[in-house]
């Protein structure tokens, strides 16, 4: 339906019509429709943020009793230049301002007649204000069809999009307002690369400048007249292309969670100094994490074994060890380095989510729990062993300490302890140097107890002394491990799903054997033609059933594509639905996990999964949202990112509306949660 | 030390963000423009008395909403009798529209019953982009001792719907009303609205 719209000197402006992209409506399924505005030749008509001059286009849609409408999607607009430096954000010649409708469960109507109010401005030389009534009728039924896709398509492919895998921006505060910069390898490609703002409400900006590109990194300069105003960031697209109006551009949105993942690349030295602090207590803290527990016991078991040793053994016994760590988290930070030089995504415990890397664990674990039961030990090579003894024959020993501390972080990094969290976040964002400062600090806090035990061996004495006891200890905490490696296979399992874990067990069992022929033929008594047929008949196994079970079949078992289906009243979180949710103002509770999660796990049967928790959460009516991150989908990694957390566990409530989402402790209470949930207005919530 | 420091650093950034309109707390710059009548007014005469500068175009909707509804002219009225300055200034380029010969500012005045100190002419736009003044209305208040008090729109709510006059807080009045009674003004900056200033 066309509506009138204003004539100016003969000519009708602005021809209004609303069209919908389906040809009936299903009740309950959400479908799109669009305000069309057509502009005279030179007229335009306004972005949601007009710049220097105009109002936005508002669109009020009458709509029937449980019918609810999304809020306007604009596609990118055309920067505009007037005479005097002004500068507007419009539409030329015709815009499709988009918005879903989403039909009530239950439609009696066969015929649905919606209608909108539209007011707009539209300005050439001289603007005029304008309005009209567009009306849509559709059929109910209960199928459908699309419908106007040339029109839909071409206006959603003008939609801004959330920024890709690559993409990274920071803010930075200077006196007279903000200066903004964006990496993403691609942005080199295209000539033109803007940023257009998007300020709240009566905010005035100045105009955005590309200060300087540098390969990928483009800096922009953005003004701020309210100099009262403390903003730390602004709302707004990356706007790239060809040309500068030209419709092939693209945008990114870089409005969402935005103010959270705001890092100051130029923090201050109190500010570094502050999260090296909190790098050191959350270091410390993974030593009673629950998945570096068993690690630790094989820990204390080799200070049991030094505490008869001399203390300056001992010591060197506890530096090593710490060595270990630090070369684990120096390591794994000049890897973040790298790769967040090359433009990738490190992510915390990402190791997790590759399977292989799950897989390569559980066999190191496995290996170490068949030695601690004994079934055969560790000795090295003879020319190793030579040149050891040359070394004052504690160089085995060191090595051994070293390795361990490397082991112990190793299973360290999927717990991300409460401030650990907060402070790899920030240095997710950082330079080089932070990233190293940070994980150092992390190094040190982990090993602090370790240097105190080994440099005051006196409280070793608290420890007791060697004995027979050791090897039935030594052999206890083989079981320990084996419960690691049940961790670990669950995680597998939940990846990759049954028949993969199947070709794990049988590659882990064929692995066991050729240990246990390491045990029984490899022996310092036995002929070096029988320990070289022996080491040969292993290699021979251990290699052929890698190949077999997991260069072959494990392969070609897929990723489970939903590992954990989310039941008990939570739903599967897709980037849409959370985009969808918030368009509708609902109040979304997300629950970020994955499979190899303890304290995730942890946190859910103690706090969400609670009977007072649950009914909290459907009383208000809040959207359980899961984000299953076991398999690292690349979607959860970048709102991961986007609220500052390198890795699971995250909450966060939107709380409906505009609020600004709040963002929970990695460790729950219920009464954390209860009171928060006590904040969400219901009658928003049932809105 | 310190503020020498401080104040290089903020000069710098000044000058790299090329700030927009004068900020407020700065003095506000100085400008001589002719009125409706020929006569010629400075800034500099009228110190030690409020001013507010009105950037005007009365073909705009958005200046009509105030002139049409009778806000303006109240406005105009109440403060001119409290012995405030209300600078009403045309930038408009000639040939555009809005721009205004003393004889076509002179019927304005008349037709619309504006109760302002004085209409200004400024066709090279010369105050205007000295202002940066962007739309039409595009307010700033100026106190006695020449420091602008307010910049941005004339009230809370940017349409061109008189309508919505009444519900609205009109900036304005409230930072003259909290300067003259010695109180700091509270909503100092805001962000304009209406049709944009026509340059040359």
């Amino acid at each position: 339906m066309t509506a009138q719209g204003q004539i100016y000197q003969g000519k009708q402006l602005v021809q209004a019509d609303a069209l919908a992209n389906v040809d009936a409506v299903i009740p309950g399924e959400p479908f799109l429709v669009g305000v069309r505005l057509k502009m005279q030749p030179l007229w335009h008509t306004y972005w949601k943020y007009p710049g220097d001059a105009g109002i936005p286009t508002d669109i009020k849609w009458e709509l029937p009793e449980g019918w609810r409408a999304g809020s306007i999607q604009w596609p990118i607009p055309l920067r505009l230049q007037e005479p005097g430096d002004i500068q507007i954000y419009g539409y030329h010649d015709e815009v499709l301002l988009i918005q879903q409708i989403t039909p009530a469960k239950n439609v009696t109507n066969s015929t649905v007649k919606l209608s909108a109010k539209v007011n707009w401005l539209v300005c050439e030389k001289i603007c005029i204000p304008g309005d009209a009534v567009v009306t849509l009728s559709l059929p109910s039924a209960s199928t459908n069809s699309p419908a106007n896709t040339e029109l839909f398509s071409r206006f959603q492919k003008q939609l801004p999009v959330p920024p890709g895998a690559n993409f990274s921006a920071s803010w930075k505060t200077e006196v007279t307002g903000l200066v903004l910069n964006v990496t993403q390898p691609d942005l080199a490609k295209f000539p033109s690369v803007d940023f257009f703002p998007s300020p709240p409400e009566n905010v005035a900006v100045g105009h955005p400048r590309l200060e300087s590109h540098e390969g990928a990194t483009y800096t922009f300069r953005i003004p701020l007249d309210n100099a009262k105003q403390d903003f730390k960031s602004l709302p707004g697209l990356i706007v790239f292309g060809n040309s500068v109006d030209g419709r092939d551009r693209r945008a990114w949105d870089i409005s969402v969670g935005q103010e959270m993942a705001a890092a100051n690349e130029n923090s201050t030295l109190s500010e570094v100094l502050r999260f090296l602090v909190f790098g050191f207590i959350g270091g410390f803290i993974l030593n009673l994490m629950p998945c570096v527990l068993p690690v630790i016991s094989l820990k204390i078991f080799g200070f049991v074994r030094q505490a008869g040793q001399s203390r300056a053994r001992i010591f060197r016994r506890g530096l090593a060890f710490i060595a270990g760590i630090f070369a684990w988290f120096l390591g794994l930070a000049l890897v973040l380095v790298i790769i967040k030089s090359a433009g990738g995504q490190p992510v915390w415990a990402a190791q997790f989510t590759n399977p292989y890397f799950v897989l390569f664990m559980s066999a190191v674990v496995l290996v170490f729990a068949l030695n601690l039961f004994g079934v055969f030990e560790i000795n090295l090579p003879q020319w190793l062993s030579r040149r050891a003894v040359a070394a004052e024959g504690s160089m085995q020993g060191d090595a051994g300490s070293f390795f361990q501390g490397v082991f112990a972080t190793v299973l360290a990094t999927p717990c991300t302890a409460p401030f650990l969290g907060t402070a790899l976040g920030f240095a997710f964002t950082q330079s080089a140097t932070v990233i190293l400062l940070m994980f150092g600090s992390i190094a040190l806090g982990m090993s602090a107890p370790y240097f105190l035990l080994s440099a005051q061996p006196a409280w070793l004495k608290f420890l007791p002394k060697p004995g027979a006891w050791m090897a039935r200890v030594k052999q206890f905490m083989g079981f320990l491990l084996i419960a690691t490696l049940l961790f670990l296979l669950s995680v597998l399992g939940a990846q990759r799903g049954v028949a993969c874990l199947i070709w794990t067990a049988a590659f882990l069992l064929v692995l066991s054997i050729a240990c246990w022929m390491k045990g029984a033929f490899i022996t310092p008594l036995a002929s070096a033609k029988t320990r070289g047929l022996v080491l040969l008949l292993m290699l021979v196994l251990v290699i052929g059933s890698g190949i077999y079970f997991i260069g072959d079949k494990f392969q070609s078992a897929a990723a489970v594509a939903n590992p954990t289906a989310p039941s008990g009243g939570w739903e599967k979180f897709t980037p849409e639905r959370l985009a969808s949710e918030l368009q509708q103002g609902h109040s979304i509770f997300i629950d970020f996990t994955a499979e190899w999660c303890i304290t995730c796990k942890f946190n859910e049967s103690t706090v969400l999964e609670t009977a007072a928790v649950r009914a909290a959460f459907s009383e208000r009516q809040i959207v359980k949202l899961k984000a299953d991150w076991t398999n690292g989908d690349p979607a959860i990694t970048k709102l991961l990112k986007q609220f500052g957390r390198p890795g699971v566990p995250l909450y966060v409530l939107y709380p409906g509306g505009t609020a600004q989402p709040y963002v929970f402790p990695e460790l729950l209470t219920k009464n954390i949660v209860l009171e928060k949930l006590e904040t969400v207005n219901r009658s928003i919530a049932s809105q | 030390m310190k503020t020498l420091l401080l104040a290089l650093s903020s000069i710098v950034a000044t000058t790299l963000f090329a700030a927009d309109s004068p900020p407020v707390g700065a003095a506000a710059p100085d400008f001589s423009l002719p009125d409706a009548s020929g006569k010629t007014h400075g800034l500099s005469e009228y110190k030690g008395k409020y001013v507010v500068l009105e950037w005007f175009n009365p073909e705009c909707p958005f200046v009509k909403k105030h002139y049409g509804s009778g806000n303006m002219q109240k406005l105009q009225g109440e403060y001119t009798g409290k012995g405030v300055v209300w600078l009403t200034i045309d930038s408009n380029a000639p040939g555009s529209e809005g721009n205004l010969s003393p004889e076509q500012a002179q019927k304005v005045m008349k037709d619309w019953k504006t109760k302002q100190t004085a209409l200004l002419l400024d066709p090279e736009g010369k105050a205007g982009r000295t202002y940066n003044a962007r739309n039409t209305p595009h307010m700033f208040v100026i106190n006695p001792e020449g420091k602008v008090i307010y910049e941005g729109a004339i009230d809370s709510k940017a349409s061109p719907n008189p309508a919505d006059i009444p519900s609205s807080t009109n900036y304005v009045k409230v930072a003259l009303d909290e300067s003259m009674s010695g109180k700091p003004v509270s909503n100092a900056n805001t962000r304009p609205y209406g049709c944009s200033v026509k340059y040359k």
